[in-house]
């Protein structure tokens, strides 16, 4: 038996058990070279320089933004659109501990680090975009603007962000085996989760929010009074999308620290089925949105055919086939569904913020190759950051400290 | 006019109460499709419908399954071929799976007789025995990619092979079903307590349900030969028979 064994094990160091896996440090090394590793490597070192060219010389030499178009990739993709598919950590988290939906326990870890990690990098990206990023306490803590939009998203994300990395310190604590710590951590779920639905809900709608302030700019289809409440519904379709996702690539990647007893592919049924009713009625409030404009006309032009393909393509038709596959438990299908509506909201987010805005504008904005170069880079490490930790810390599976329930 | 009077019907507005109407009509039927029971399509022959159980807590009792004592089941079909499977048992018993070694489609196996194998993610595989004797007609490729579903769903998507049975009047007397098949389960899990870890034991008394790798829970270091031990497919039971 393990228990009669265990005395006889030879002592390793803290830093060989809790950050070498166990292993050797050669052995270690070793097993790092595995061709993921090497890709997201290279990716990395191309990245990293690009990244100290931009702060080393300014954004006019790194990247095509002006004063036309202030706003490029790295405030549509990294921020707008990592902001929306980072928000399965709320999603869940109020699906399990508000409304009691106790058999999707066991994915709150995994979302909720999706979530942080989403958050630290779209804020990493947020500093690359801005031109004088030492000056950001500035609007956070001496020269308050009440009542802009801008000053409420910054504090909601700095609270959010805050929210997210104390929501994650439970299996940071198993993994430390800090015991009181983990308690204490613990009786805090439900406040933070209660607090991060209300941070989440004014934060996600007030991204929207900003382009109520360029209704000359955004193109007709897209801008529209609604818009906070299509950025709120969309994030909730975006975040139940990319846990779908996340939970399958987790599955194939980290196979062996999966919690086996846990039947997944129910769960992602479950999810799915949330997803579809999201999307079917975000098609219908995007549809109000055309009426109440009265923009039917404009469907017949260029944009008005890519506006129909975002709604028809990717809103309605995900709901309707995450729907079928949800009914006839295709889980392979839901997948590829929820891979997707991630898309869609990345096109629904680029379209806003950069495709749709500034349409009428003779001067088009194309990102440069540094802009691209940053946004994979970023990418890149919030997926390396989130291996090194699952690899670590007890995030897919149970852990002996929690009693073998999952906090 | 009063512009977005609610009570001004120019035509903007009846296309928004259109759209808001047309809504409602159509979500209704929309949530009662998505929320309904499962419609999945699979083929006949693998028919995922829930029996009727019976058994302990731990592991329930098919009733339409005929039981071999090394935990595999086996259906007899309308067709004439028979489903066969591994049973809730064997499913939690060894880990996490790596593959499931199926046979070859053609190939003869026989009641007792070694027929496929569990191979978990550690590298370490058990073999399993055959219920009854037949040639293999039909193997589950699902398994093939998703081995877990043998597992999660050991009566359902996750059977193994279907086969053309040679003697299954005569091989059905060695198998059991029902209450029968209930009591030798309890038997199984009765002496699987017996040497079971503290903390697995904890799991039974709280009301629990078993984790999938309690070989391993048990004896991390020998589980796959206790699984033989279980699965009847050790060198002393090869001895016996």
């Amino acid at each position: 038996m393990s228990n009669s064994t265990e005395g006889a094990l030879p002592s390793r160091s803290w830093v060989t058990d809790k950050i070498f896996l166990g292993l050797p440090f050669a052995d270690y090394l070793k097993s790092l070279a595995t061709p993921g590793n090497f890709l997201a490597g290279l990716i990395i070192a191309i990245g990293v320089p690009v990244i100290v060219y931009r702060f080393a010389f300014g954004l006019g030499a790194s990247t095509n933004l002006s004063q036309t178009n202030p706003w490029g990739i790295w405030i549509g993709f990294d921020m707008l659109a990592g902001v929306a598919l980072a928000a399965g950590g709320y999603t869940i988290a109020t699906a399990v501990y508000i409304f009691g939906l106790k058999e999707y326990h066991s994915i709150v870890r995994p979302a909720i680090l999706t979530g942080f990690l989403g958050y630290l990098f779209a804020v990493l990206g947020l500093t690359a975009d801005l031109g004088r990023p030492w000056n950001l306490p500035v609007p956070l803590f001496i020269s308050w603007g009440g009542p802009s939009v801008m000053f409420e998203i910054a504090w909601c994300v700095v609270l959010y962000l805050t929210v997210l990395g104390l929501e994650c310190l439970p299996p940071v604590f198993e993994w430390l085996g800090w015991k009181k710590a983990l308690v204490l951590a613990t009786k805090a779920t439900i406040g933070l989760t209660v607090l991060g639905v209300i941070l989440s809900t004014l934060h996600q709608s007030s991204l929207g929010g900003l382009f109520l302030m360029a209704p000359t700019k955004l193109h007709p289809l897209w801008y529209s009074p609604f818009i906070p409440a299509y950025f709120f519904i969309s994030s909730i379709a975006a975040g139940l999308s990319m846990v779908i996702v996340e939970s399958g690539l987790s599955h194939r990647a980290f196979r062996s620290r999966i919690d086996h007893h846990v039947d997944l592919d129910k769960l992602v049924i479950g999810l799915a089925r949330g997803a579809s009713i999201v999307l079917f009625c975000y098609f219908f409030v995007k549809l109000q949105g055309v009426a109440d404009g009265g923009r039917w006309s404009l469907l017949a032009t260029g944009y008005g055919y890519w506006f129909l393909v975002e709604v028809l393509g990717f809103i309605l038709l995900p709901s309707l086939v995450f729907a079928w596959a949800a009914r006839h438990a295709n889980v392979s299908l839901i997948r590829w569904t929820a891979a997707w509506t991630v898309l869609g909201i990345i096109v629904n987010r680029l379209n806003v913020s950069v495709i749709a805005l500034n349409w009428n504008a003779p001067e088009r904005y194309i990102p440069s190759w540094m802009e691209v170069t940053v946004s994979i880079t970023l990418v890149t490490l919030g997926i390396t950051a989130f291996r090194w930790i699952v690899n670590r810390m007890p995030v897919l599976n149970e852990h002996e400290l929690s009693g073998g329930r999952q906090i | 006019m009063i512009p977005h009077d609610i009570l001004t019907l120019y035509s903007a507005k009846m296309i928004e109460y259109g759209i808001a109407i047309l809504f409602l009509l159509l979500f209704i039927p929309f949530w009662k499709y998505v929320q309904g029971p499962s419609l999945a399509t699979v083929p006949a022959h693998a028919t995922v419908r829930q029996p009727a159980m019976a058994g302990t807590d731990w592991f329930p009792i098919p009733f339409d399954r005929l039981f071999h004592r090394g935990h595999a089941w086996a259906r007899p079909d309308a067709d004439g071929l028979v489903t066969v499977g591994l049973d809730g048992f064997a499913a939690k018993l060894v880990g996490p799976l790596a593959s499931v070694g199926l046979p070859q489609i053609g190939a003869a196996v026989g009641q007792g007789e070694r027929a496929w194998r569990l191979v978990a993610d550690d590298g370490r595989a058990v073999d399993m025995l055959s219920p009854i004797d037949g040639t293999i007609t039909e193997i589950n490729g699902e398994l093939l990619k998703t081995p877990e579903a043998a597992q999660a769903d050991p009566y359902g998507r996750g059977w193994l092979f279907r086969l053309r049975p040679q003697r299954l009047r005569a091989n059905s007397t060695s198998l059991l079903s029902g209450t029968t098949a209930r009591r030798w389960m309890d038997e199984a899990v009765a002496g699987l307590q017996r040497t079971l870890s503290p903390e697995l034991g904890a799991l039974a008394q709280d009301g629990g349900v078993p984790v999938t790798g309690m070989a391993r829970i048990i004896d991390p270091d020998r589980w796959d030969v206790l699984a033989r031990t279980h699965l009847l497919t050790d060198d002393k039971e090869d001895a016996n028979a």
